[in-house]
């Protein structure tokens, strides 16, 4: 056991020594290393963050985890397609969800016209209380007030829709629909709020009124066209999601967030595949740059190596001091990397403003701020994949340099 | 001109629905001789104008008009014949140029269908195109299919009388309601006693006049008083504007039953 711990300090030494002996080659690798290590866990950070971001704002704009409507509503979201507001077991169950966050809505496609403008819109029928918890559009507002109660005469529209229709808050405007009989029903709503949305394509289409104000203008009394359920964290709400499935009149079609919308639930089930590739390809890289250092160090001690072989070290004993040396290395690189990456992603977290190229990336439904987003779990993987590869690329120098005859090491210039 | 106190005017209403140039210029344009002295006697503005829409309820006609389109640099002419049965139901259709004849426009209450032979397809307006222009010019199709119903939506002033032309001429404030489906912020009409528009302002909510109509030309046909030349006029573009102007104009006439169908639409039969 002693004997065993002596050979570890022994070879401690000896590795560090070496590593050491030519410090710009050492120094340029740990840089090689540092900087990969750093992209590794800075860039994932970024896309983690751009994902979550598209992932959040996804499922507000849906919006909620989990939506109930007829089952002809999506192929025609008109008030035909409506179902009735829930009533005896299911809303008893709705009441008793742990987050308590569920709302129902009216969506119809409308038109808006002010003196001069008339644009298509999508008009939203919501239940004031109710949305802050839902979609979070009461943070949005801008200007003006929100919607008081379920019978409000207000309207609320985007600041960029207010701008096409050359109206502003506290001016009238004319909403246009049709009701369940293809009768045209039409109403004049004052503007009481101006929100702004994340993504501004959403400003200009979506119209919030009050839902009762809405039911007595598309004559659709006591029915809606959705309901939305939000449950604790989009990330798990399988429970929920049988549960009111379950509990859902057979009729209506019930919809988690990932169904509702593919490309969002392929965006978060790509996403690890994606973190491990994008690792490995850096370390493609760098192993190259870690190999060909190993190579060359024992390259320069051939003869060194046979010298201490020839003394009565065992190979052994030499394969574990060069894989000591490239394990220091790596973990030396690994240290200035994680802590390159800390002190670029820290400052980074309240935000970085890319709105540059904020058109681009509202196309892809992301916002111009980006929030970089550090999980241990990505951090664990870059650094457990760059020390095991590391350390296993290294065996073949290592090996080779055992492997060498001490009499001809001796013996080469 | 003596601004006198406001005064609401309910039954007004029905005939302020002078969104409907058809009805509008029928309605409006018409009505009995007696009127004149009952106005000045007794001037109680609902009176009368529930005694018009009486006297209009019920009323046919067929007149042959002709609309015209100007632009800053080109100006078209259409001649139309149009059939309309009480204030709620209409027929409109193209004679001449020949390109868009037998383009027809129909009106039942708030319902509005279009046709053309070109395609050979009738189609409903829908909500989504109802404040389109119609057929090109200033009227949108919500313009033309107005049902008066609409008129309820206001409240009605009248803020001032004057004598012109042996005529007195009252000038009325139309305020829509708060929910009203009306996107102006204020209407100015412009009446003759008898019944005659002589001209309607729109305002938007800011207080700037955005379009105007005046009527240019009053004349007597088939025994009563029309407008017959009616211009709508857009203040923000200068040089366009759209007239109306009635050729001829036959009231009480007898028309057939299924005029006001789709299927008339279509195919006619008058």
């Amino acid at each position: 056991m002693a004997a065993h711990r002596l050979h570890f300090s022994v070879l401690l030494t000896l590795s560090w020594r070496n590593l050491w002996r030519n410090h710009r080659r050492t120094g340029i690798m740990l840089g090689a290393i540092a900087v990969g290590v750093w992209a590794m866990i800075f860039m994932t950070a970024l896309m983690r963050g751009m994902v979550d971001d598209m992932l959040n704002e996804g499922i507000h704009n849906l919006p909620g985890h989990i939506q109930i409507q007829h089952p002809d509503f999506l192929d025609d979201p008109s008030v035909a397609n409506s179902i009735a507001e829930p009533a005896g077991e299911f809303e008893a169950l709705l009441q008793r969800i742990e987050s308590k966050r569920w709302a129902t809505r009216i969506r119809v496609p409308a038109v808006i016209a002010s003196e001069r403008e008339t644009r298509g819109i999508n008009l939203v029928g919501i239940e004031p209380a109710a949305e802050a918890d839902v979609s979070g559009l009461p943070e949005l507002l801008s200007a003006g007030r929100f919607l008081e109660s379920r019978k409000d005469s207000g309207i609320i529209i985007g600041a960029k829709l207010a701008e096409r229709l050359e109206t502003r808050l506290g001016k009238r405007v004319v909403v246009m629909s049709q009701d369940p009989d293809n009768n045209i029903r039409e109403r004049g709503f004052r503007i009481v709020g101006i929100y702004r949305a994340k993504l501004p394509g959403l400003e200009e289409f979506n119209v919030y009124a009050a839902r009762d104000t809405l039911q007595q203008l598309l004559r659709i009394e006591g029915r809606v066209s959705q309901i939305i359920v939000v449950g604790e964290d989009y990330r798990d709400i399988e429970p929920l999601y049988r549960q009111v499935r379950q509990q859902a009149p057979a009729d209506l079609q019930v919809r988690a967030w990932y169904e509702i919308d593919t490309y969002l639930a392929t965006m978060f089930n790509m996403m690890d595949g994606f973190v491990l590739v994008w690792v490995i390809i850096i370390f493609l890289a760098l192993s190259f740059g870690l190999v060909n250092t190993l190579v060359m160090a024992i390259f320069e001690r051939v003869r060194e190596i046979g010298l201490i072989q020839a003394l009565g070290m065992r190979p052994a004993l030499i394969l574990y001091q060069i894989l000591m040396e490239s394990t220091l290395l790596l973990l030396i690189g690994l240290g200035l990397g994680n802590g390159l990456a800390l002190a670029t992603i820290k400052p980074l977290e309240s935000g970085l403003d890319i709105s540059v190229v904020a058109e681009g990336m509202a196309m892809m439904g992301a916002s111009s701020m980006l929030y970089p987003k550090l999980t241990s779990s990505d951090l664990l993987l870059a650094n457990s994949v760059v020390i095991l590869l590391g350390v296993l690329t290294s065996i073949l120098p290592a090996w080779r340099a055992a492997k060498l005859d001490p009499v001809r090491a001796l013996n080469s210039t | 001109m003596e601004t006198r106190p406001a005064m609401p005017i309910p039954g007004f209403n029905l005939i302020t629905g002078v969104k409907q140039p058809l009805i509008m210029l029928l309605a409006l344009s018409m009505g009995p001789a007696s009127g004149i002295a009952q106005a000045a006697d007794a001037p109680q503005p609902s009176e009368l104008i529930r005694a018009a829409m009486e006297h209009w309820r019920g009323v046919t006609s067929y007149s042959e008009m002709t609309m015209t389109i100007h632009r800053e640099d080109w100006q078209r002419s259409f001649s139309m014949q149009a059939w309309t049965e009480g204030d709620k139901l209409s027929l409109v259709r193209v004679t001449e140029p020949r390109r868009d004849a037998g383009n027809g426009t129909l009106v039942q209450d708030q319902s509005m269908w279009t046709y053309s032979p070109k395609i050979n397809r009738i189609l409903k307006v829908p909500p989504s195109m109802m404040n389109q222009s119609w057929m090109g010019s200033d009227f949108s199709n919500k313009d033309i299919s107005k049902s008066t119903d609409i008129i309820d939506q206001y409240d009605h002033r009248l803020i001032g009388t004057e004598t012109r032309d042996d005529h007195l001429v009252y000038t009325i404030e139309s305020v829509p309601h708060e929910d009203a489906a009306v996107v102006w912020g204020r209407e100015v009409l412009v009446i003759r006693d008898d019944y005659i528009m002589l001209r309607q302002e729109f305002w938007d909510q800011d207080g700037i006049l955005v379009k105007e109509m005046n009527t240019t030309e009053i004349a007597l046909m088939d025994g009563r008083n029309i407008a017959t030349r009616m211009r709508m006029h857009k203040l923000e573009r200068e040089q366009e504007w759209t007239e109306m102007s009635i050729d001829a104009i036959d009231f009480d006439v007898e028309l057939s039953a299924n005029l006001f169908t789709l299927s008339n639409l279509r195919n006619p039969r008058q």
